[in-house]
């Protein structure tokens, strides 16, 4: 089992009062598994994605990676299992100054000691080049090792965070809407590249999508949520039209969904001050 | 009674209460201007009868006729040189100490890293997440405190400490700028794009690292452009510390000043303008080829213009930058720390760091005498007094060199070809050549030169400080004034014109409106500027607390001078608070 959740609930501070991003969600994800997060926007799919790569505790609950226990984790520790998980996000999330290679070689930054990070400034070391531009080759991408990440278009960066991905070498893959700014062509191949990662059955694959059908069509596993609530999680061969209907019905922006899908920073500042409870 | 009836009464009782709220409101701050007026035209002993006293006359004339012939005899022009050189070389060893000092500061006080935001979010809390944020914010108050005692003060408390000279002024230098560039950095760290943190703290990075890789990355571009800029405040503010015997130009000034030598003065002056026109020249070139191949995201914006003006052509092939360029620099740097005289301070057996010791403890604890507390109202009021006037002289000075200044409002209309209109023309010309020349000698000219040329005129004390900020604050705000009016948007203007209004009417209806805000601000902001410069007057004779604290320091009273300090650095606080109060919401400047 790599993800263990028991009734986790995440809640924001902000100047109207606490928002409630998750409420009670339980549920277990095996290694080797392949996930799918649906939902509207603003249901907490980013929300619950950076409590799974500990970057966020939950504000009550328990929530277990690969049986230890995230909530009470910190320095080194908490260091060491972020390594452990690879994200892709749902903006590129680059360095816009730094190269291809060198964002690339971002990704190896946990498994570097100090010293060896400083000295990779001064001199790079060159079986870790050797290795990102590997990567770079795996998503296509060898040519452009060279170029500023902002000088890549949406496509291309979003192919390099993948690449960034490679270089971390994780247990453990979350992707969060990695094929929103991709065309239907790149679609398929990213999400072929994605797909192909995690087949050996060592790594684990939990992605958001939109898309439903792609989801349906790569994913064994559905998860449905909504308004930080579970509403559904079968198989993909079992999920119908009828869920899939109920899942979007009658949707409007609300607060959580504004906080959720651009605010994020923003509310994670206003937490510090102010951490008021989950109670239900 | 009919519950809509009995809003509607609400609302109106509600409207007319708001009203009369606004008018005893509006009442309130039009007694309080003219009280803060009528005071600060008392405290700052305004005499105006004072220029045509026939001795005052006498001795401007003296002065002017004095001037004339710049004193270039090759023996002077020695001593101009190495003043000249002395002062630039406290100004870089100042400028590399400071950033060496607020590097760590601006580092420690950059909230995103220590206080909140992605890095921070994900930390369990407890007593060292607590500690690192306190510590944080500490090193904000801190650089605070840097900025706020003028540079001036450091100075003269550092030639207590470490003697009179050169490295006196390069510690004060230092220590200043610390505060400016430690605020400016930790700014520039705050504003780099978050979501590259993100990533790089998700993958297990430590703090470290993500700083090395992703905030550093952004922000490097920007701390060059800020710390060059620091360079060239640094030449400025290192040519007048030498008035309180810190070395350089100033000194040299003050001496020839003291012995009437008006020529040696001239000449002198010459050296400080040329001196600080060629390193601002210098840095804006470097600035300009440095944003040329700047990284970060800036040049994502600039793409489209790059098209019709190519990129310049770079100073350096990059073999030779990468080689060359820091060698030269760590030359010139170090030529810097030689010539400031600092293996003094590093060889120990000088006695400079047990002195300097002694001093510290001696300023401890501060003198909170109530006599001596009472004492000081009369120089804190003058002090405030010499602000406001000073401000409102350089207002209406700007105002009136700003119209002619502006290039929008001189050439606005076109004039057609012609004899006739060649010299209309002409004419404007003169008259915004010569508007632009003015503002830029009063601005160029530091305040306290200005305050010992004032004091020939209206003798020692708060008048000629009022005086010298005027004349400095005038050309400082007379170019921001006529930069705004020529920014503001031209539509509005054009369309008042086609309606066939008069130059008055459309700078009435136009150009006013739109300027407002951003006029107000400034000023605002300079008088912010000029309470600071005010407390410093009095060192050189323009009144103030800057009197108090010379004299306190000559008489070796030290507890009171770090009490004095703390006045200055609450008064500092105080118009901090008020400025953002006063200044119109909604500008970014």
């Amino acid at each position: 089992m790599i993800y263990s959740l028991k009734d986790v609930c995440k809640s924001y501070g902000t100047r109207n009062g606490a928002v409630r991003a998750l409420e009670g969600l339980t549920f277990d994800v095996q290694k080797g598994e392949r996930v799918a997060l649906l939902g509207p926007s603003g249901a907490g799919k980013t929300t619950l994605f950076r409590l799974f790569n500990a970057t966020l505790r939950p504000s009550s609950g328990g929530l277990r990676f690969d049986g230890r226990d995230l909530t009470v984790m910190s320095g080194r520790d908490l260091r060491s299992t972020r390594r452990r998980i690879g994200t892709i996000y749902q903006q590129p999330h680059l360095v816009p100054s730094l190269s291809a290679l060198q964002n690339t070689l971002c990704g190896r930054l946990g498994s570097w000691s100090l010293i060896h990070t400083v000295r990779n400034i001064v001199r790079p070391n060159q079986s870790d080049n050797k290795q990102a531009i590997a990567a770079l080759e795996s998503v296509g991408l060898a040519d452009k090792q060279n170029a500023r990440a902002d000088e890549l278009s949406g496509g291309q960066q979003q192919r390099l965070t993948i690449a960034r991905v490679l270089m971390q070498d994780p247990e453990v893959i979350l992707a969060d809407e990695p094929f929103a700014s991709l065309d239907p062509a790149l679609t398929e191949t990213v999400g072929l590249l994605l797909i192909n990662l995690v087949t050996n059955g060592k790594r684990t694959l939990v992605a958001t999508m939109h898309d439903v059908e792609l989801a349906v069509r790569l994913f064994p596993r559905i998860i449905g949520i909504r308004h930080g609530h579970i509403v559904f999680d079968k198989p993909a061969v079992r999920v119908d039209h009828e869920a899939i209907r109920a899942l979007y019905a009658g949707e409007q922006v609300t607060n959580a969904a504004r906080l959720d899908s651009e605010n994020w920073p923003e509310a994670a500042k206003n937490e510090s001050s102010r951490e008021p409870s989950c109670a239900r | 009674m009919n519950p809509a009836v009995n809003q509607a009464a609400h609302v109106s009782e509600q409207y007319w209460r708001q009203k009369s709220g606004l008018k005893l409101k509006r009442l309130l701050s039009w007694t309080t201007i003219v009280l803060v007026l009528v005071i600060s035209w008392r405290a700052a002993e305004i005499r105006p009868t004072a220029f045509f006293e026939p001795s005052a006359v006498a001795s401007v004339i003296a002065f002017l006729r004095g001037l004339f012939p710049p004193d270039l005899s090759p023996s002077f022009l020695r001593v101009v040189g190495a003043a000249a050189l002395q002062t630039l070389a406290i100004a870089i060893a100042g400028t590399a100490l400071s950033i060496v000092i607020g590097m760590p500061l601006g580092m420690l006080a950059t909230p995103t890293l220590w206080q909140r935001g992605v890095l921070v979010a994900g930390e369990r809390p407890g007593a060292s997440k607590l500690l690192l944020a306190g510590l944080s914010r500490a090193t904000r108050a801190l650089l605070g405190l840097l900025r706020a005692i003028p540079d001036l003060v450091w100075g003269l408390l550092f030639v207590v400490a470490v003697g009179l000279g050169s490295l006196a002024g390069t510690l004060a230098l230092a220590v200043s700028y610390a505060g400016v560039l430690g605020r400016v950095y930790a700014d520039v760290f705050e504003d780099v794009d978050q979501q590259a943190l993100e990533a790089l703290h998700a993958t297990g990075a430590t703090r470290t690292q993500v700083f090395l890789f992703a905030v550093w990355p952004q922000a490097a571009a920007s701390i060059s452009a800020y710390t060059l800029y620091s360079f060239e405040c640094c030449v400025r503010a290192a040519s007048v510390l030498g008035f309180i015997g810190a070395g350089g130009i100033g000194y040299e000034i003050n001496i020839s000043m003291r012995l009437f030598e008006y020529g040696q003065v001239l000449t002198l002056v010459a050296m400080l303008l040329g001196l600080v026109a060629a390193t601002d020249a210098a840095s804006r070139f470097i600035r300009r080829r440095l944003r040329a191949n700047a990284p970060a995201g800036s040049l994502a914006h600039q793409r489209v213009e790059d098209e019709e003006n190519p990129r310049p052509r770079r100073i350096f092939t990059s073999q030779v930058k990468r080689r060359v360029a820091p060698a030269v620099l760590t030359i010139v740097i170090a030529a810097g720390f030689y010539f400031v005289g600092f293996l003094d301070l590093v060889s120990a057996d000088s006695g400079v760091l047990t002195r300097s010791a002694r001093f510290v403890a001696k300023m401890f604890p501060p003198e909170l005498d109530p006599v001596f507390l009472r004492s000081l109202m009369v120089p804190l009021v003058q002090t405030i007094g010499i602000s406001v006037m000073g401000t409102l002289i350089g207002v209406f000075i700007g105002a009136a060199l700003a119209l002619p200044a502006t290039s929008t409002v001189v050439f606005g209309e076109d004039d057609e070809s012609g004899r006739r209109f060649f010299l209309k023309r002409s004419a404007r010309r003169v008259v915004y050549y010569s508007a632009r020349l003015v503002l830029n000698i009063l601005r160029s000219i530091p305040e306290l030169i200005w305050v010992l040329v004032c004091v020939l005129a209206v003798g020692l004390g708060p008048f000629a400080g009022t005086l010298a900020i005027g004349l400095h604050t005038g050309g400082v705000l007379g170019k921001l004034y006529a930069e705004t009016l020529e920014e503001v948007p031209a539509r509005p203007i054009e369309a008042l014109r086609a309606a066939g209004a008069r130059p008055l009417q459309i700078l009435l209806w136009g150009v006013w409106p739109q300027a407002r805000a951003m006029l107000v601000s400034y000023t605002v902001l300079r008088w912010d500027f000029n309470l600071r410069v005010a407390t410093v007057l009095g060192l050189v004779g323009g009144g103030g607390l800057g009197q108090s604290i010379y004299n306190n320091i000559q008489l070796g009273f030290y507890p009171r001078v770090s009490t004095l300090i703390a006045i200055i650095y609450i008064l500092v606080l105080v118009t901090n608070w008020l400025g953002d109060k006063l200044r119109p919401q909604r500008v970014a400047l």
